[in-house]
């Protein structure tokens, strides 16, 4: 008996002192930082409890995932864009008005200053950029022109590149001299200036990053060598991120705040308690919801953009489910134009907007509705019985009374069919666009459609037509999500989603698969930089969407975000993620 | 042992004697009452002038008043209705469950348990590489493929989906425990007297054993429909729940979590049919452990 | 003993390879795909998907995709450069030589992403084990023994209570209740930390990491206190009625000593299997307790890679989870031979 105790009794102590030593263990996950010789800050040490020494001055960002790396060319998460600008620059950025500002460079080449050189015979242009002489990376070494014929050459390798917006207009980049290099374009491309920069791209440095390994999979893209504000201390996965301030940043007394910390909370109403609670300083991309709850808490201000970005959409297959050609197989309902229109008419958008969205949205019917590019289109009327009676008009009528219309001498579809579709929407937006969901099937319902609603994971959504994406591959009837473009050029963003290429599968998002030709001629046109002609065709084409609605523009989003009043010069923005201007941060 | 033959009788005396040992338990007695008035309240659901669905943006967020009990929601819904609504959905989620654990695991265990031999290790196999999964994780990973799927029975059926996704994951406990009851049972005397006089394998394995095997089963599997309830939630949490708008409590539940400071009723009462509902489930299973259990009887004599 | 042990060993090998079949194909058939959605860009040209989609190996029939996952693809020539023609040898060595491959999302090798979170499971989930067992062991005990005293009614009710309320949810009380709402005299701030594994910055300090324990394992431990300790009760309560313990009692052992030696080591024995069933808790973690209390652990690494679609991350967890699973099984039938002198294998 006594001997089995002892062995029980063994078996606990193991268990304990297992436990004791994996405990121990535990802190180990932190990722190395580049041993980036002169300029790093040492480690601070640090005594109080709060995390900051006497003095040092420390903000906390949380966000819900680790960002995947720091090059935000490969994904759109957003959280790698977030570091990315806290570490990297590109040649040039944008505030939140749509001004373009340089970094990387020492001025914009424009046509007026001589640096852009237009053939309008041959429909090319070349760019020449020159780059500040004084910014080095944080170890010592001064950034070139071949970092960004290396970033380039990087970035468009077939096997191991990616691929951004316009890369396919640039022939090559020709260097001239250690600051100065030109880029080669096939095009007219309006969008020149901030290709290699704003959100989606920063420069990399061609002695540190290992070209063999690629842009899409180099190691430098998680142990970034800084040439921005702040420098990569540590990373600890999953956890947080902390930054120091560069000594050595090009603009001199910036940045202010020491340390920056990118604190991983996953769950939202714990990321709202903690900004009440004064342990979180700024939450990014702040739900309206939580806007709501925290806008009356004296410890939390609220930045909000200026303009807006993303609009609220109801994407419409006018090919028939799981097929791609509108032309051979129409969509039984939503193919007829006065169908398309009569829903427009049937959504009570100003409700959603101010109900719903808790008035941080606003009612948007165009996609040419902010600064530089702004159409005069009329506001679509939200009347319920003029879309009724355009329903019957196109040969929908209810006329075995059981709420829901049948086709009765419509266009596509079969004699006696339900007017019965499904609306789904992606899970990772939240509640609010569940409920916008839930109101439009309602508000349809109104007019006699019967909705189905579902909601999907977006990379169900939006997986590629190999992989089964219910939108590549044209299996869907209406789809709610938000879309829009950053900057001020919107002819790529326009080209992705009402180009008749973009409806080929997996060539873009014209997933309604509407074709429009003169459409598409207006929109080769405004490959140009002549303001006065872009503005004209820009209003023609809004004239086209607007009678054949492929897309139901709703309302905006908001793109605001929640932090603590102590941290000063937050300034939310469209064209890019908050820490765009975290090098102006103060703390009061 | 001749009862065997009559063993009608006998398990009629037998269960007489369980049931009137369960309604001695207080803890089972209770647990009844609730759960029966959940279960009532819920079939009533539709009694409610409000329809559950059906939004009202005059009236959201209304703390609970005579109009509005539970007060209302995002979209000026009555809650009670949606709470009651949802309840059907959660108790069928939890009976479904078990339903699908009983009808995958009983045959497996019973054919394993009473043939034994070549059998018995073939089909043990199945539920052996099914235990060696991990299960959560599992869970999740099927919660996301079923929901996406275009299978004829669970489109458009979301309380068969989550109920199939949570009960593929459970019925081994139902195989093991039905097989091992049979493995015992197989050598008693009055099957081998069945099997003598020549009854079929499959009457001895439905008409005499099952019967006698039972009680355990039911134990554990009114314990299930709890756990099923308590998982639908979760799954709601993570967003592979039942699917708005279809209330659930689940769902309920993990909506309100972003107005739990602002509108605390719209989790208190969801949560509060969760608690009521397991937390009277467990009592009865309790209840029936005891009443089935024969120890209870020694306790009482001694 | 030796021999029962490797022949469970050798058991386990076709087992492990089945299983890992069945989730290759769950995870392969999962609608949507690595390649666009959160993970990658959304958008993405059919050049470089086909480009990707050769990168990841996911041009090749399931079954082939399977094999170069097990056992690697440097033992036959494969297309490197999407000319068509299979040129090179492969690079993947497949996870029977330990390379589990490199996760989709962020381009590391998966088992160096899986060591930065698995030392964090196994530090929460072990100490929540620890307080788990302490608690239901002597709970148990007493509330067999006094079967239907106040004790026993009111921890039944409690273990009750706490086995009713959905798991994260009650995260989120504790929350609101210990971060939001208590606040620490002396400070002033929040009585205990909202979430993390320790203060950020501040130089380590047992006080600082037990602190940020608490909650975490207060709502991991709830629902196990209760299932082990009226797992205990029940078992206690069929040891104290067997014939040896009223031998016992009749031979005139103190009450005590009958208790406590004879019969709770007995009783003890079924659930010491049950603990070893539990132990890939410690390898998977709770996704409930990581996510509201931003705990870096493996529940939320699995999470995310299945959001992803990161097939890599995603096979390796599974099946270091299902090797788990096979050897605390293993285990448990160990301790249990140990514990138990009646049972011999052979």
């Amino acid at each position: 008996m006594s001997f089995k105790k002892s062995q029980w009794g063994t078996l606990a102590t193991a268990i304990l002192v297992g436990g004791l030593f994996l405990s121990g263990c535990a802190p180990r996950a932190a990722t190395a930082v580049p041993e980036s010789g002169a300029g790093i800050t040492a480690a601070p040490e640090v005594e109080e409890p709060e995390g900051a020494t006497a003095g040092e001055s420390q903000v906390v960002i949380v966000i819900p995932e680790d960002p995947p790396n720091f090059n935000a060319s490969l994904s759109d998460t957003g959280y790698d864009a977030l570091v990315m600008e806290l570490v990297m620059l590109g040649l040039a950025d944008l505030d939140p008005e749509g001004n373009i500002f340089p970094e990387l460079a020492a001025e914009l080449p424009t046509v007026e200053n001589g640096g852009v050189i237009t053939d309008e015979e041959n429909g090319t242009m070349d760019v020449t950029w020159n780059l500040r002489p004084d910014i080095t990376w944080s170890d010592g070494t001064p950034v070139s022109s071949d970092d960004v014929i290396f970033t380039y050459e990087a970035l468009i390798d077939p096997e191991l590149g990616s691929w951004t917006q316009g890369i396919d207009y640039v022939d090559g980049i020709e260097k001239v001299d250690v600051d100065t290099f030109i880029v080669h374009y096939n095009t007219i491309y309006p969008g020149y200036l901030y290709q290699f920069g704003g959100e989606q791209m920063a420069i990399w440095p061609a002695h540190y990053c290992d070209a063999a390994q690629g842009f899409s999979q180099w190691e430098c893209a998680q142990k970034p060598l800084s040439n921005g504000p702040y420098l990569l201390e540590e990373w600890i996965v999953g956890d947080h991120l902390t930054f120091v301030r560069n000594p050595n940043y090009y603009e001199k007394g910036k940045p202010v705040i020491d340390k920056i910390i990118v604190r991983i909370v996953p769950d939202s109403s714990v990321r709202k308690t903690m900004l009440i609670n004064g342990d979180a300083d700024l939450d990014m991309w702040t739900t309206e919801g939580m806007l709501h709850d925290l806008k009356d808490e004296p410890n939390v201000e609220i930045s909000t953009s200026p303009n807006n970005r993303w609009v609220m959409r109801l994407f419409l297959n006018l090919a028939a489910r799981g097929t791609t050609d509108p032309a051979a197989t129409p969509h039984p309902i939503l193919s007829d134009v006065r169908v398309r229109k009569a829903i427009r008419m049937a959504i009570n958008v100003e409700e959603l907007s101010k109900e719903i969205f808790l008035g941080y949205s606003k009612p948007i019917w165009t996609e040419f509705f902010r600064e530089p590019y702004i159409c005069n289109i009329p506001q679509p009327k939200y009347d319920p019985e003029a879309a009724k009676a355009l329903l019957e008009e196109a040969g929908w009528s209810d006329q075995d009374g059981d709420g829901v219309r049948e086709c009765h001498g419509c266009q596509a579809a079969s004699e006696g069919d339900l007017m019965e579709m499904e609306l789904i929407t992606y899970a990772e937006y939240g509640e609010l666009l569940e409920l916008t969901q839930q109101l439009i099937g309602e508000m349809l319902g109104e007019i006699g459609m019967k909705l189905n609603l579902t909601i999907m994971e977006g990379s169900v959504m939006w997986a590629t037509s190999a992989e089964g994406g219910i939108e590549q591959t044209g299996n869907f009837d209406i789809n709610l999500w938000d879309d829009g473009f950053f900057g001020n050029n919107p002819t790529d963003f326009l080209w992705e989603l009402y180009h008749s290429a973009s409806a080929e599968p997996d060539m873009g998002w014209n997933v309604g698969r509407w074709i429009n030709p003169e459409f598409d001629t207006l929109l080769e046109q405004s490959y140009t930089l002549d303001e006065t002609v872009r503005k004209d065709l820009f209003c023609q084409m809004a004239t086209i969407l607007d009678e054949e609605v492929p897309v139901i523009l709703l309302f905006s989003a908001v793109n605001a975000e929640a932090h603590s009043a102590r941290l000063q010069g937050v300034q939310s923005t469209i064209n890019d993620l908050v820490t765009w201007n975290a090098a102006d941060w103060t703390l009061k | 042992m001749t009862e065997s033959f009559s063993s009608k009788k006998r398990t009629e005396t037998l269960s007489g004697m369980i049931w009137k040992r369960f309604w001695k338990h207080p803890g089972a007695v209770g647990g009844s009452i609730v759960l029966g008035a959940l279960v009532l309240a819920v079939l009533l659901a539709g009694l409610s002038p409000y329809d559950p669905q059906k939004s009202d943006l005059g009236s959201r967020f209304e703390p609970p008043s005579w109009a509005h009990p539970m007060g209302t929601d995002a979209l000026g819904r009555d809650l009670l209705t949606r709470v009651l609504y949802g309840g059907r959905i959660s108790l069928l989620v939890g009976f479904s469950v078990v339903i699908i654990a009983l009808l995958i695991g009983v045959p497996v265990g019973a054919v394993a348990g009473y043939f034994g031999g070549w059998v018995d290790n073939l089909l043990m196999r199945i539920p052996d590489t099914a235990l060696a999964l991990p299960s959560l994780l599992v869970l999740i990973l099927l919660a996301a493929i079923l929901r996406e799927l275009d299978a004829p029975l669970l489109e458009k059926n979301p309380v068969l989906t989550i109920a199939g996704v949570i009960g593929i994951l459970s019925w081994m406990f139902v195989a093991r425990l039905v097989r091992a009851t049979y493995l015992s049972i197989r050598e008693m005397d009055f099957v081998t007297a069945g099997r003598t006089l020549g009854a079929s394998d499959f009457r001895i394995i439905v008409r005499h054993i099952l019967p006698n095997a039972i009680g355990p089963i039911i134990v554990e599997n009114t314990l299930e429909i709890g756990y099923a309830i308590l998982e639908e939630s979760g799954l709601s949490f993570l967003g592979f729940g039942i699917q708005p708008p279809t209330p659930s409590w689940g769902n309920l539940l993990s909506n309100a979590q972003e107005h739990m400071t602002k509108h605390p009723w719209m989790a208190i009462f969801p949560g509060i049919m969760i608690f009521l509902a397991v937390i009277s489930i467990n009592y009865i299973g309790d209840g029936l452990r005891d009443a089935f259990d024969p120890y209870k009887v020694m306790t009482k004599s001694e | 003993m030796g021999q029962y042990v490797i022949r469970r060993l050798l058991q386990a090998v076709p087992l492990l390879l089945l299983v890992s079949i069945l989730l290759f194909i769950l995870v392969n058939i999962a609608p949507g795909g690595p390649l666009a959605g959160r993970g990658q860009t959304k958008h993405i040209r059919p050049e470089q998907a086909e480009i990707l989609k050769r990168q990841y190996g996911l041009d090749k029939p399931l079954a082939v995709r399977y094999v170069f996952w097990l056992i690697g693809n440097d033992w036959t020539k494969v297309d490197n450069d999407g000319d068509g023609v299979a040129e090179s040898y492969g690079q993947s060595k497949g996870i029977l030589r330990g390379d589990f491959g490199t996760s989709y999302r962020t381009r590391r090798p998966v088992l160096e992403t899986i060591g930065d979170y698995l030392p964090n499971t196994i530090y929460l989930m072990t100490i929540t084990l620890i307080i788990v067992a302490l608690l239901a062991i002597p709970v148990g005990v007493i509330s067999a023994v006094k079967q239907y005293s106040i004790f026993d009614i009111t921890v039944t009710t409690l273990s009750f209570m706490g086995q009713a309320i959905p798991e994260f949810w009650l995260g989120l009380i504790l929350i609101l209740v210990f971060y939001a709402w208590l606040k620490n005299p002396f400070t002033g701030g929040p009585l205990l930390p909202a979430g993390g594994m320790y203060t950020i910055g501040a130089p380590f300090s047992v006080w600082d990491w037990g602190k940020h324990l608490i909650l975490p394992v207060v709502m991991g431990s709830v629902g196990w206190v209760t299932w082990y300790s009226r797992f205990l009760r029940s078992s206690m309560l069929d040891v104290i009625h067997q014939d040896y313990i009223r031998t016992a009692r009749a031979k005139g052992l103190t009450e005590k000593r009958t208790l406590f030696i004879h019969a709770l080591r007995n009783a003890l024995l079924p659930l010491v299997t049950i603990f070893a069933l539990d132990l890939p808790y410690i390898v998977a973690g709770s996704l409930y307790v990581e996510i509201i209390f931003s705990w870096p652990g493996m529940g939320r690494l699995y999470y995310q890679a299945a959001m992803d679609r990161d097939y890599p991350l995603l096979m390796a967890i599974l099946i270091i989870g299902t090797a788990v699973v096979i050897l605390s099984n293993l285990l448990a039938d160990i301790v249990y031979a140990i514990l138990d002198p009646r049972i011999h294998y052979d």
